[in-house]
C-alpha cells in the first residue's frame, strides 16, 4: 500500500497526487488535513471505480483508503477541483476587456454589449461585477453598455471599477455607472468569489 | 398579442449588415439598441436592431436603399 502525505497542500495537490499513486498501485492511502481535499479525493476515487473509505482522526486529519477493484483499469478522469460549498462567496462577474474574446475586435465589441444585454436580463444577476484594464471603457459615459450596467446595477448589483485603469485612460470624471475602486477591493472579492465569470 | 409592441426588431442575414445599419442610425440620431436575437425569433445572424415603435418610419426610412433589411418583428415581452 502506498500513503501520500498531502497534508498542508491545497486542492488540487491532493486529488492529484491521489491520482498518480492509485493510477500506479493497488491500494492507496491520502492523508489530508481539510474537507474541501476529502471531498475532492474521495469524489475522485469513485469516479476512478475504486473503492473509497475514509475515517477522521485527531487534529482535523482525514484518512482515505483507495483501492481499486479487482483487475479494473484505472479510467481517465480529469482532475476535479470543487469547493466544498460553492455556494458561499459572491457570483462575479470580472470584464478585463470591453470585448468578449479575441481574435476579432470588431465582432469582440457586439458580443460584449450584447452579453451585458442579457446579463441584464438574466432573473439571477450577479453579486459584483469588476471591470478593469478596457474593461473600465465599458462603464464611462458614451458607453454602448452604459444603460446595460444602470439596469444591473439598480437591481443590486455592485460594480467596483478599476480606478487606476479609469486614471490610466483619462476617464475618471465620465464615469457613468459604480463606483471607483481599487486593487484591494478587487483582489478581496475575486478572493472570495463562489463563483467567477469572465466574458 | 394584445396592444401595441413596446419595441420592434429588426433583422439583418449578416452582422456586418447590422453594424452597418447601426452606424447609419446612429448617425441619423434615431434611438435604437443592438441586442442579441430574441430566443423566440429565428435569424442566421445573432444580433439585431431594437427600437420603438415612434421610430420605425424614420428609421425604415433611413436605411432605405443603404442595408438590406431581412425582416421586421414586433418584441412581445
Amino acid at each position: 500500500m502506498k500513503i501520500v502525505n498531502a497534508t498542508g497542500l491545497a486542492c488540487p495537490h491532493p486529488v492529484v497526487l491521489a491520482k498518480q499513486a492509485i493510477e500506479a498501485n493497488e491500494q492507496v492511502q491520502v492523508i489530508v488535513d481539510n474537507e474541501t481535499a476529502l471531498e475532492n479525493v474521495k469524489r475522485m476515487g469513485v469516479k476512478l471505480g475504486c473503492d473509497v473509505d475514509s475515517q477522521a482522526k485527531a487534529g482535523g486529519i482525514y484518512e482515505i483508503m483507495l483501492t481499486r477493484k479487482t483487475g479494473a483499469a484505472v479510467p481517465a478522469v480529469p482532475v476535479s477541483c470543487v469547493a466544498s460549498s460553492p455556494s458561499a462567496g459572491p457570483f462575479v462577474v470580472v470584464c478585463s476587456e470591453d470585448k468578449m474574446g479575441r481574435g476579432n475586435d470588431e465582432l469582440g465589441a457586439v458580443l460584449i454589449r450584447a452579453f451585458l444585454h442579457t446579463l441584464a436580463e438574466q432573473a439571477e444577476k450577479p453579486d459584483v461585477m469588476i471591470f478593469y484594464n478596457t474593461g473600465v471603457k465599458l462603464t464611462v459615459q458614451g458607453s454602448e453598455t452604459l444603460d446595460d450596467l444602470k439596469t444591473l446595477a439598480a437591481a443590486g448589483v455592485e460594480i467596483l471599477v478599476c480606478g487606476t485603469c479609469l486614471n490610466y485612460f483619462e476617464v475618471k470624471d465620465k464615469l457613468g455607472a459604480g463606483v471607483v475602486s481599487n486593487m484591494y477591493d478587487i483582489v478581496e472579492t475575486l478572493s472570495r468569489a463562489g463563483r467567477l465569470l469572465s466574458p | 398579442m394584445n396592444g401595441s409592441p413596446s419595441h420592434y426588431v429588426m433583422l439583418f442575414k449578416a452582422v456586418s449588415y447590422a453594424l452597418k445599419a447601426e452606424s447609419i442610425l446612429k448617425a441619423g440620431v434615431l434611438p435604437h439598441k443592438l441586442i442579441p436575437v430574441p430566443r423566440q425569433i429565428s435569424s442566421d445572424c445573432g444580433i439585431c436592431l431594437r427600437f420603438e415603435p415612434q421610430h420605425r418610419a424614420s428609421i425604415e426610412a433611413l436605411l432605405s436603399g443603404k442595408v438590406a433589411v431581412e425582416d421586421i418583428r414586433p418584441l412581445i415581452c
